[in-house]
């Protein structure tokens, strides 16, 4: 008699597991490509970009920004946030990171403190800290259903277009002459000057790269997520934690990290949603310290 | 049976991955012994001095010091021991004055800053240094920052010296000084010394006895005349056309 | 006995223009209460002492240990949380609170401290950013804690000086006396052993380490130190503003500007933390709260970020960094 029972809440709790974990795979997505970004700068000139949350903020008020007052869709807006961001990073790395890089460590880690500050009280001077979100596109608070279960369209394509841009970058990276140019430059940068490369050229590439596909991924969540002055704080932990757990200077790494973060955060924002960000700090801080290598860096 | 033996190292295997860096290396030293410590690039000396002083866990064998068994112990507690290094890249301290950068030394036998500046300024005195106290170890020429980084080791009052290329970039006439600085201080505090070198004046003078290591391994040992003599020894540095050519 | 008090009290080996600049320093602070009477300008002094004095503690394991820790908020909140819980629980007296939460923040941070120092460089900062976070996370969720609410603590009296209740005049004075103590402590410090041992640690790690210093035994005590510092000052939060929660005493934008002050004045100085605090405090308080009336925000701290990225680029030893090497190049 108790047997249906047993199967109908079977049943829901296994529709549960699939839809946290489709769930975590499109956020873990989002958050590789995200971190696609940083790991990028970190690999090639072995600085850590504190501003890169802000980076992404300012592609997210992109998207805000052209959807309000162009009346153009947020969608259609994503190349805009690439070249700004594209832009914001070249910028950034011309005035402020190629002087940093001489001196001491700690002077480049508070270098790009201040960048992170700056981009934040900016947004924050121009547009005020109130909470925006978007509120029209053709992508924007419309759902899909695979089965059973319920996805934010806006959601889907973002993870879609993660991942195929992930893979551009990947084929950019190790396929093409430029790809083996960055590389070169990470491996060893006065190597590579000797080999007629660069690496003032390379360096500033790759922050420009970097800002181009976080501005897209700002442009993305745009489409979803709050938009704020202060919400780079929120994603540059995911991303050193992506990146830390993938082993900073693998980019394939970024990529698995990305998911397994992903359904971390999905999964155990599931059942603690007021801590659901510890187990991504604590995740960074085991990773760190139990294996700092991560699981595919060196 | 040896007279006083200070320093043994046995069978020591050091690996790092796949390349061995030490194979088999078995010395030993008596106190007041002058050893020099030499062979070609790559030979594995600097690698044989971190697993001594503690920088590097050696894969297998032992290293007995004053006959404990000190191997794998760190960096610091081998210093406490009474084992002191100098490096091959300048490891000043760049925000502390020479004075301090002595102090520092002294530090690890007192916990009294005013007797850690007198045994500072002692030394500093033997190594010449008196005048420059107060100035920053990056304002002076590299001779005179070697000359810190010894008195620093020597504040350690240690037993054991070893000198991991302290004459390299140094002038003929500072690499005099150098070995008259060493023979002086040996001789005042009863050092033993064990040094590795690539400028062969140098390490040939002032040394008893001479090992020489090669691709990981110790291939000779003995009086400097004959050891430079030897056709292993000059096949390693040289290649095999000039050892046959002897 | 004599020789630690006159380490504690002499700045025998700083020039005399210094110690006439800072005994001026002194007389100012002290006179202060007494000229000026406007409520706002008794304020900012007083934020601007404790923003010193959260630099002084700071300035140990940041400046002369060179470790970039972005986590001392948390340690502030250690100490906020165990003066606001046990007044408002069990009446207890203030200094009698202090101690636990030095206690406790000191313990938490050995018991941390050992697994991050395998850490350098950015890789320690973000590690001591994410065990703050997670903290803070933890004292928003707890009931126990008064989470997000935070606590509030009802006093009737004043004065009171079991509960350190007065009047703005003896708050200045309370807050000059916790920097002084922590201003002489730290004049001690820089020439203790510890001290000595700590800047070798942060100059050189293998060199100090082959003159037989414990490198991360050297880094964890003194980290231990910084953190019994930072709960003082966040023990003196809670009786000044009688209201703590965790966006207050806790956020990572408290860790990041504590750090920055002191990196901004001059890490490794003495008087770093002092020129950092000068410099920002009365930025936020009086450009930043005379723009945000007109309904600006952030105008101060975009300026601050400025002067940080500057810094960053030109001198990294902060704003006493060029002082130095001006004095130098007369």
């Amino acid at each position: 008699m108790l047997l249906p029972f047993v199967i109908i809440t079977d049943l829901r709790k296994m529709e549960l597991a699939i839809e946290l974990i489709l769930f975590g795979i499109l956020m873990g997505l989002i958050f590789a490509f995200i971190s696609l970004g940083l790991a990028l700068i970190f690999g090639v000139m072995n600085i850590v970009n504190f501003a890169h949350g802000e980076f992404l903020m300012v592609g997210m008020y992109v998207g805000l920004l052209t959807s309000t007052y162009l009346r153009l869709d947020p969608f259609l807006s994503l190349p805009i946030a690439a070249a700004m961001g594209f832009l914001l990073g070249i910028a950034s790395y011309r005035l402020l990171i190629k002087d940093i890089l001489r001196g001491p460590m700690v002077a480049q880690l508070f270098g790009t403190f201040g960048l992170m500050l700056f981009l934040r009280y900016l947004a924050m001077f121009i547009f005020g800290p109130d909470i925006r979100t978007v509120s029209s596109g053709i992508l924007v608070g419309k759902s899909v259903s695979l089965g059973w279960v319920a996805l934010d369209l806006s959601k889907v394509v973002a993870a879609g277009l993660c991942l195929g841009l992930f893979v551009v970058v990947y084929w950019i990276i190790n396929r093409t002459k430029l790809g083996r140019a960055l590389r070169a430059t990470s491996l060893d940068a006065e190597a590579a000057r000797y080999m007629g490369i660069d690496t003032e050229k390379m360096n500033a590439l790759a922050w420009g790269i970097g800002g181009a596909t976080v501005g897209i991924a700002g442009g993305l969540l745009a489409h979803f997520y709050y938009i704020t002055p202060t919400v780079g704080m929120v994603f540059i932990l995911i991303a050193f934690a992506t990146v830390a757990l993938g082993g900073f200077g693998s980019i394939s790494g970024t990529f698995i990290a990305g998911l397994i973060i992903g359904l971390i955060q999905v999964i155990g924002g599931q059942y603690l949603s007021e801590l659901k960000f510890t187990f991504i700090y604590l995740t960074y801080f085991l990773t760190v310290v139990f294996r700092p290598r991560g699981l595919f860096g060196w | 049976m040896k007279n006083d033996m200070l320093l043994e190292v046995r069978n020591l295997v050091k690996e790092f991955g796949g390349v061995v860096a030490n194979a088999d290396i078995s010395l030993e030293l008596d106190r007041g012994e002058i050893v020099g410590l030499i062979g070609p690039n790559g030979a594995g000396k600097t690698t044989l001095f971190n697993c001594i002083a503690g920088y590097y866990r050696p894969t297998s064998g032992k290293v007995l010091f004053e006959g404990r068994d000190i191997t794998g112990w760190p960096a610091h507690r081998a210093a406490r021991a009474g084992i002191a290094r100098t490096f091959q890249s300048m490891k000043i301290m760049p925000n502390l004055t020479v004075e301090e950068n002595v102090m520092i030394g002294a530090f690890s036998r007192t916990g009294d800053r005013r007797i850690a500046r007198g045994e500072a300024q002692e030394i500093l005195e033997l190594a010449h240094l008196q005048q420059e106290a107060n100035l920053y170890p990056t304002e002076l020429p590299i001779a005179a920052q070697k000359r810190i980084e010894l008195a620093r080791a020597l504040a350690t009052k240690p037993k054991f010296l070893m000198l991991d290329e302290v004459a390299a970039g140094l002038n003929p006439l500072e690499t005099k000084e150098i070995v008259q600085t060493l023979q002086l201080i040996k001789e005042e505090r009863n050092l033993t010394l064990l040094l590795t070198e690539h400028v062969m004046e140098f390490v040939m003078t002032i040394s008893e006895r001479v090992i020489v290591m090669a691709v990981g391994r110790k291939i000779s040992e003995g009086a400097p005349e004959e050891v430079a003599r030897e056709e292993r020894v000059i096949e390693a540095y040289l290649g095999e056309r000039y050892a046959k050519g002897t | 006995m004599g020789r630690i008090l006159g380490d504690i009290f002499s700045f025998g080996d700083r020039p005399v223009s210094e110690r006439i600049g800072f005994i001026v320093f002194i007389l100012i602070i002290l006179a202060f209460p007494w000229t000026v009477k406007l409520a706002y300008a008794r304020a900012v002094m007083i934020k601007f002492l404790l923003f010193a004095l959260f630099g002084l503690g700071w300035n140990l394991i940041g400046g002369y240990g060179g470790q970039v820790d972005l986590g001392q908020a948390k340690n502030v909140g250690f100490g906020a949380y165990a003066t606001a819980l046990m007044m408002f629980h069990w009446k207890i007296p203030f200094w009698l609170t202090v101690v636990p939460g030095m206690i406790f923040a000191t313990a938490e941070s050995f018991a941390v401290a050992y697994p991050m120092f395998r850490l350098r460089g950015h890789y320690f900062a973000i590690a001591t950013l994410c065990v703050a976070l997670v903290w803070k996370e933890l004292f928003v969720f707890w009931d126990w804690t008064g989470g997000a609410r935070g606590v509030e603590i009802p006093i009737k009296s004043t004065p009171n000086f079991a509960y350190m209740q007065f009047g703005a005049v003896g708050y200045h004075y309370f807050i000059f006396g916790l920097f002084m103590a922590q201003f002489l402590f730290m004049n001690w410090f820089r020439k203790s052993k510890l001290g000595y041992e700590l800047q070798a640690v942060r100059d050189n790690e293998d060199a100090a380490a082959s003159l037989g210093i414990n490198v991360t035994a050297t880094k964890v005590k003194t980290y231990c130190i910084t953190a019994a510092l930072g709960a003082l000052g966040g023990s003196f939060i809670t009786v000044y503003y009688l209201y703590i929660d965790p966006d207050l005493v806790m956020p990572l934008d408290l860790s990041i500007l504590i750090a920055m002050t002191v990196m901004v004045g001059g890490a490794g100085s003495i008087w770093g933390p002092i020129i950092g605090a000068a410099i920002l405090i009365p930025l936020d308080m009086y450009l930043g709260a005379w723009l945000a009336g007109g309904g600006r925000y952030g105008i101060d701290f975009m300026i601050y970020a400025l002067i940080i990225m500057i810094i960053a680029a030109r001198e990294p030893k902060g704003i006493w960094g060029i002082v130095e090497r001006i004095k130098k190049s007369r």
